[in-house]
């Protein structure tokens, strides 16, 4: 690990990248768009929470997690494309690689495939960690090198005896909390080493708000991650353009909420309705700014690149 | 009692597979979009073996039954020791595992620091500075006063430590019950 930054280098690297930042969108003639931090409806995700802000005494409102719903409706009225860098917020999200409050660059862009979205996410971020190498692996690929196992065949019992002697109690755990334990631990690790890993083809319901396509004659999302030394840095989609196949994601995302024993989120009309025939074919991804700066300085904790970082245990 | 791994800190102390832990660290792992890990650092507080369990964040773990008491040191008993609490003055014998390791930081009206699980001692901790008599040690020797160079000696307490030569049998000294080494000399 190297030695933390003085405060007064950290602010001034950080408004250096935001600048560079802005400067990559600029290049390609990507527009800014400042979206609102507090929205009236909630980002709809079994595993993410949202922070609620009370604006009145009678109403709430919350504080965004990306600016994805409000990007899409300004894709959707005829903005072309566009770019989001500020603040997101999460409830819960407090540790060594999470801040409840974060910075994140998100972008569209029109008409590109989804492995053009790929390389221009890798190129950002290559603008701040240099040249690196790129591995891509699917899901199904990562799985089979890592664990050899078939993601989708393996029994829930061969995946408890992975799980084990790391988390005793996950005989009480879903199959997907299994799968996402086996992935953040024996997986991610492995990822970015000494290249940018691209980890791509999730599984379709992990899809979220990415399209499905047929891939070697399996049902997988066009959705991708890139990490570099084990940490992910962003998130990517091709575009779900279909409000109907949306609003069906969204309600079993407040089913597994209930499950959850968490409160459910009321379904954000104005943003469904973007969605459909008037809604480009685009693709999007949302990189993670802060740990872009802590790999940058091959830090260990946000802590080392947050102004005024938020306390954690 | 029990806290969620979202609030469970450093130095908090929790109850696994019957027996009790110390907090050794807390890392919040989230995969992706994925449902949300707390990997749990913990040490076993009567054996000492360091564990790393992952739970599923929000999920609870019960705080264990532990208390630390203030107790004054008051004598030897078989190979174990007798001490008293300093508020209800009650007694209890502390037996000899946990004697054995520290009996020569032993010394009477000394308050040490007892950790109690589940009703059972578990550890008691001298303080980290103690005064001592030196009941053996050769006649000192004036004129080095530097207390860099050192000689052995042992201590009414059955301690076995070096002291500086211009030490005399008999003299009183303040030892670093941590390292065993002599801190000062104690003038009455």
């Amino acid at each position: 690990m190297h030695p933390a930054l003085t405060t007064k280098d950290m602010i001034q690297e950080r408004a250096r990248m935001l600048s560079s930042c802005r400067a990559f969108f600029a290049e390609r003639n990507v527009t800014e768009v400042d979206c609102c931090a507090l929205r009236p409806f909630a980002a709809i995700s079994s595993n993410i929470d949202v922070i609620p802000a009370q604006v009145t005494t009678s109403q709430v409102a919350y504080l965004h997690t990306s600016p994805e719903y409000a990007m899409k409706r300004l894709l959707s009225s005829g903005c072309s494309d566009i770019y989001y860098l500020g603040h997101v917020f999460r409830q819960g999200d407090i540790g060594r690689l999470h801040s409840p409050e974060f910075t994140m660059a998100e972008w569209y862009r029109i008409g590109v495939t989804f492995e053009e979205m790929i390389q221009e996410t890798c190129d950002f971020i290559a603008q701040f960690l240099g040249p690196l190498p790129i591995r891509k692996i699917s899901y199904r690929e990562a799985f089979e090198k890592y664990l050899s196992i078939d993601y989708v065949n393996v029994s829930i019992e061969a995946l408890r005896k992975i799980a084990e002697p790391a988390a005793p109690d996950c005989a009480k755990w879903k199959r997907s909390e299994l799968i996402h334990f086996i992935l953040s631990h024996f997986i991610e690790p492995n990822f970015g080493k000494n290249e940018l890993t691209i980890f791509l083809d999730y599984p379709p319901y992990e899809a979220d708000l990415a399209c499905l396509i047929e891939k070697n004659g399996e049902l997988v999302a066009e959705r991708f991650e890139a990490y570099y030394q084990g940490v992910e840095l962003c998130n990517g989609y091709h575009e779900l353009p279909d409000g109907t196949e949306l609003r069906h994601r969204f309600e079993e995302e407040n089913v597994a909420r209930i499950k959850a024993g968490k409160p459910t989120y009321a379904l954000d009309e104005g943003f469904l309705s973007a969605l459909g025939p008037q809604f480009p074919n685009c693709c999007g991804v949302a990189v993670g700014f802060d740990r872009l700066l802590l790999l940058k300085h091959k830090l260990n904790s946000l802590s080392q690149v947050l102004p005024f970082a938020y306390p954690y245990p | 009692m029990s806290a969620t791994t979202n609030e469970i800190r450093i130095g908090n102390k929790v109850e696994v597979d019957k027996e009790p832990y110390i907090i050794l660290g807390n890392e919040f792992v989230k995969p992706g979009k994925g449902a949300a890990f707390n990997k749990i650092k913990m040490k076993n507080m009567i054996n000492g073996r360091v564990l790393e369990r992952t739970y599923k964040s929000g999920e609870k773990l019960d705080l264990a039954d532990i208390e630390d008491f203030n107790m004054t040191y008051l004598y030897r008993e078989d190979d174990g020791a007798v001490f008293m609490d300093q508020k209800t003055f009650d007694q209890v014998s502390v037996g000899g595992d946990l004697i054995r390791p520290i009996a020569q930081w032993l010394v009477e009206e000394v308050i040490y620091q007892v950790v109690v699980y589940k009703g059972e001692v578990i550890e008691v901790t001298p303080p980290f500075f103690l005064e001592m008599t030196v009941a053996e040690t050769s006649p000192g020797v004036r004129g080095d006063s530097s207390g860099r160079v050192l000689k052995p000696a042992v201590t009414n307490t059955g301690a076995e430590i070096n002291v500086p030569i211009f030490i005399d049998a008999g003299e009183r000294i303040k030892v670093d019950t941590r390292t065993g080494e002599y801190a000062s000399r104690v003038n009455d």
